[in-house]
């Protein structure tokens, strides 16, 4: 005897397969790819320096690779339903023990940088720890831990140096500033100048989050529990870990983009990603990461900073002031999301009338 | 008299890859009580929505007292007169129950609510109503039942002629149901029509006068008078074909096997005092009582999710302190499907294959936690073809599931990890005649091969066709147990004569 019960009726094949597949140009990542390509090929009509691969595109690429750290850094948070507010703080709070390292220690540079993610993942987990103990919300938990952090980074640069920056370099970390692809022959094909050797980092991190969150078992547990917690934690996902776990590696994405924002502008400093927090969200949520949870995007990520990057540089380049150009950053965000929201509502209708 | 109020012709209703009302007619009158009658999945709630402004409709004609209406929003359908008490409550707790009446119109003078004219209205509509609450008091602190007296109570408020009453009687007891009829049959007294949505076929007898039958998104009876069809009828209507009865063969019950779940003097930290039962492998034991005993409850204790401070749980013979239900799952083998299905039971905006795999990947996962897809893929399209599930794709988010469907993912997550022991929660409120009946074999043929089942369940009759042994749960401590030899009103009588029992030891 088996446990088969035959359904009581059977579907036919056509209703099985008919499905609701969208069009494939609802994929938001496609539209986001058009967007900053569109875009990028514009402003290089307005302004044929817009493409300059040494003075432009490099130092934007060095940019939007970490601000996508950060906004990856931001991702995870949200995976688990949850937000980081302090991701610029704990950016500082790991920059500034690589300085430490630099500067006291005279570590090279890799190990200052294994210091700084490993202070990143322990701010994280100390936050992290807070919440999934407490059930304090994480906006209420993040918000405090920024300000706590604030408060500790500022101290500890005034106390440790005299003007508020650990300024000993380690063997290496200028090139990591300056070198780009067109750095690294073989035989006689170089790379091209425009892409930063910085990147590599944020290329690691979105390799390992694509692993960890499309083909693992702790990816997907992270996924479910941001979905619903309490039909997470009855499914015998341990939720409290996973909440752990995600504010951990929001905490060691945060400090690895602090790192490269030290090395990319060369000195360790206590303001480093105090702009960090509004791009953070901008990225992960224009890539098609859900604010409730359950949903992200690892390449969405990068093609949302990336999208954020041109604007930027675009307008910067056509000589639009800082002030204005907020103003004109914010309409066009404003409408590529309603573009989606556009390009969904359409192609829902076109299923509909196929029907 | 007898005037029509509402009336809508040929509704047409189109979602992506279903035409959810294909042709669907109504005639609503004034003074009578109307059964919406449908399987999951035959388009009643889209209908209740359209006629409640929520979905616009893709094709048909609305009509409101002989002259042709558009409901935009649901606030147009309130104009209209349209009232409708949905299944899911939508009061707001922290409010009295005199602000969520007036709610939707707060009395107001110049501009702020003015709290002090809200009390009488509020209590008018609920004299109307026959009901006896305070209106200051915090809707939080009332029963379901009374909640729901409050829903209505906000629809007379409005002056709704026509009021929609969606799944009423899902979670009330069999008095706080009487009472509600006592109340709609008021309501039609006073020239309002009610209709009621229910899959309940007794209640519709005793309550309605009209009928409508709803299948596959069409009207297969409009408006007819209930009296010219007997209870077959509308169920072969329903579902589509003479359905006969079917007895679910016999299944041999090994009394004398060693318990695989024990609960031995357990007392819990949410006021369960000395709860004693044993279920046997192979056997269904039912946990019978009102909303409210506590019966969830025990069993999330059980789980790990209430803390246990007396007595002692055996499961498969061993001494089992459980701490969550993820040590449930893996240590001991034990799954739960939850009554609770759309916050605890599915992942709503999440593919089914998740939904289904969840509890087996720690199995499926290779080195580094790497969860092969195709395996992913396997075990859940195994279990969809098992269950009968009836999906689009895997890929397909559960949310776009009828309830039915919904149901069975959640109960295919547990036969994926193959638990030795279900708990079982309500598995079919809210489900359909057809639905229901594949549910009852399916578990039935469960505990056939040997699985045990501790089955929770509100539906009298659901508990006399499955359970073997009957244990009867109020406020919190187990009353007695009833050996099922599943007559009906036998096994009632009995049931009801000791949920009294404690009343009158209270009183």
């Amino acid at each position: 005897m088996t446990t088969s019960v035959s359904p009581p009726e059977t579907v036919p094949a056509q209703e099985r397969t008919a499905g609701h597949r969208m069009p494939f140009w609802v994929n938001q990542r496609l539209g986001l790819l058009v967007l900053v390509i569109a875009l990028s090929m514009l402003f290089g009509v307005l302004r044929p320096a817009f493409l300059d691969q040494r003075l432009v595109l490099f130092p934007l690429l060095r940019d939007v690779a970490t601000l996508t750290v950060v906004a990856l850094a931001q991702m995870v948070a949200l995976s688990v339903g949850h937000m980081n507010l302090a991701v610029g703080r704990m950016a500082a709070f790991g920059a500034m023990f690589a300085g430490i390292g630099y500067d006291r220690l005279h570590l090279p540079m890799q190990a200052g940088l294994l210091l700084c993610l490993a202070a990143g993942a322990a701010i994280g987990a100390v936050t992290g720890w807070l919440i999934a103990r407490t059930g304090v919300s994480s906006f209420v938990v993040t918000l405090a831990m920024d300000f706590a952090l604030l408060g500790l980074v500022s101290l500890m640069y005034s106390g440790l140096t005299e003007d508020a920056a650990f300024t000993t370099r380690p063997a290496g970390i200028d090139a990591l500033r300056s070198y780009s692809l067109a750095d690294i022959c073989v035989g006689p094909l170089c790379g091209s100048p425009a892409v930063p050797q910085l990147a590599q980092f944020t290329v690691f991190a979105m390799l390992g989050l694509g692993f960890l969150y499309g083909c693992t078992r702790i990816g997907r547990e992270l996924l479910l529990t941001g979905a619903i917690p309490a039909a997470a934690e009855l499914s015998g996902i341990p939720t409290g870990r996973r909440v752990l776990l995600a504010h951990t590696l929001s905490g060691l994405l945060a400090a690895l983009a602090g790192f490269m924002a030290a090395a990319g502008t060369g000195t360790f400093r206590a303001s480093i990603g105090d702009d960090f927090m509004l791009p953070s969200f901008l990225g992960a949520v224009l890539g098609g990461t859900l604010l409730t949870g359950g949903v992200v995007s690892v390449l969405g990520t990068l093609l949302g900073t990336a999208l954020v990057g041109v604007i930027r540089k675009g307008l910067d380049l056509l000589g639009v002031g800082l002030e204005s150009l907020n103003i004109y950053l914010g309409c066009i965000l404003l409408l590529a999301l309603s573009a989606d929201r556009i390009r969904t509502v359409v192609s829902y209708r076109k299923v509909v009338r196929s029907t | 008299m007898n005037s029509v109020l509402l009336e809508c012709r040929d509704l047409v209703k189109v979602f992506p890859g279903v035409r959810a009302l294909d042709g669907v007619g109504l005639r609503l009158t004034a003074g009578s009580v109307h059964a919406l009658l449908g399987e999951n999945g035959a388009g009643k709630s889209t209908l209740i929505k359209v006629l409640t402004g929520v979905h616009a409709p893709d094709g048909g004609t609305l009509a409101w007292e002989g002259e042709p209406v558009q409901l935009r929003s649901p606030l147009e359908a309130t104009r209209t007169g349209i009232g409708v008490v949905h299944q899911e409550r939508n009061l707001i707790p922290g409010f009295s129950v005199a602000e969520n009446i007036t709610l939707q119109k707060p009395p107001s003078r110049r501009g702020l609510v003015d709290y002090a004219a809200m009390t009488e209205p509020a209590a008018g509509c609920l004299t109307e109503l026959g009901v006896d609450l305070a209106p200051d008091r915090p809707v939080r602190e009332l029963s379901v039942a009374q909640q729901q007296l409050v829903e209505i109570a906000k629809a007379l408020y409005t002056e709704s002629r026509v009021l929609l009453l969606d799944e009423p009687t899902a979670s009330l007891s069999p008095e706080e149901t009487e009472r509600l009829f006592e109340v709609i049959r008021r309501l039609a007294e006073r020239g309002a029509c009610v209709v009621f949505v229910s899959h309940k076929l007794e209640e519709v007898f005793a309550v309605c006068d009209t009928v409508t039958v709803l299948r596959d998104g069409k009207s297969v009876l409009e408006s007819s008078p209930l009296a010219d069809h007997s209870h077959d009828d509308i169920v072969s209507l329903m579902v589509g074909r003479a359905h006969a009865a079917t007895e679910l063969h016999p299944r041999p019950v090994d009394r004398s096997a060693a318990p695989a779940l024990e609960l031995d003097g357990v007392a819990t930290a949410g006021g369960h005092r000395d709860i004693s039962l044993a279920v046997r492998p192979g056997e269904i034991v039912g946990l019978y009582g009102l909303v409210g005993a506590g019966r969830s409850e025990l069993v999330k204790a059980v789980l790990g999710l209430g803390r246990i401070t007396a007595g002692e749980v055996r499961v498969h013979g061993r001494t089992a302190r459980i701490s969550s239900p993820r040590q449930a799952l893996h240590e001991f083998g034990i799954g739960y499907v939850t009554e609770n299905r759309k916050e605890e039971g599915v992942f709503l905006e999440q593919p089914i294959v998740r939904n289904i795999t969840v509890t087996v990947w720690r199995r499926l996962a290779r080195a580094f936690g790497f969860v092969p897809a195709r395996k992913e893929r396997e075990t859940a399209q195994g279990l969809v073809e098992r269950l009968g599930i009836r999906i689009a794709g895997l890929a397909q988010n559960a949310g776009e599931l009828s309830g039915g469907n919904q149901q069975k993912v959640s109960l295919a997550k547990w036969l994926a990890a193959d638990t030795r022991l279900l708990v079982i929660d309500e598995p079919t409120v809210g489900v359909d005649v057809r639905t229901k009946r594949a549910f009852h074999e399916l578990i039935w043929e469960l505990a056939h091969d040997g699985l045990p089942i501790l089955l929770i369940s509100s539906d009298l009759a659901e508990m006399v066709t499955l359970a073997d042994r009957i244990v009867v749960m109020t406020d919190h401590r187990v009353r007695g147990e009833v050996d099922n030899d599943r007559d009906y009103d036998r096994m009632s009588g009995r049931i009801i004569r000791l949920i009294h029992d404690r009343d009158a030891v209270r009183s």
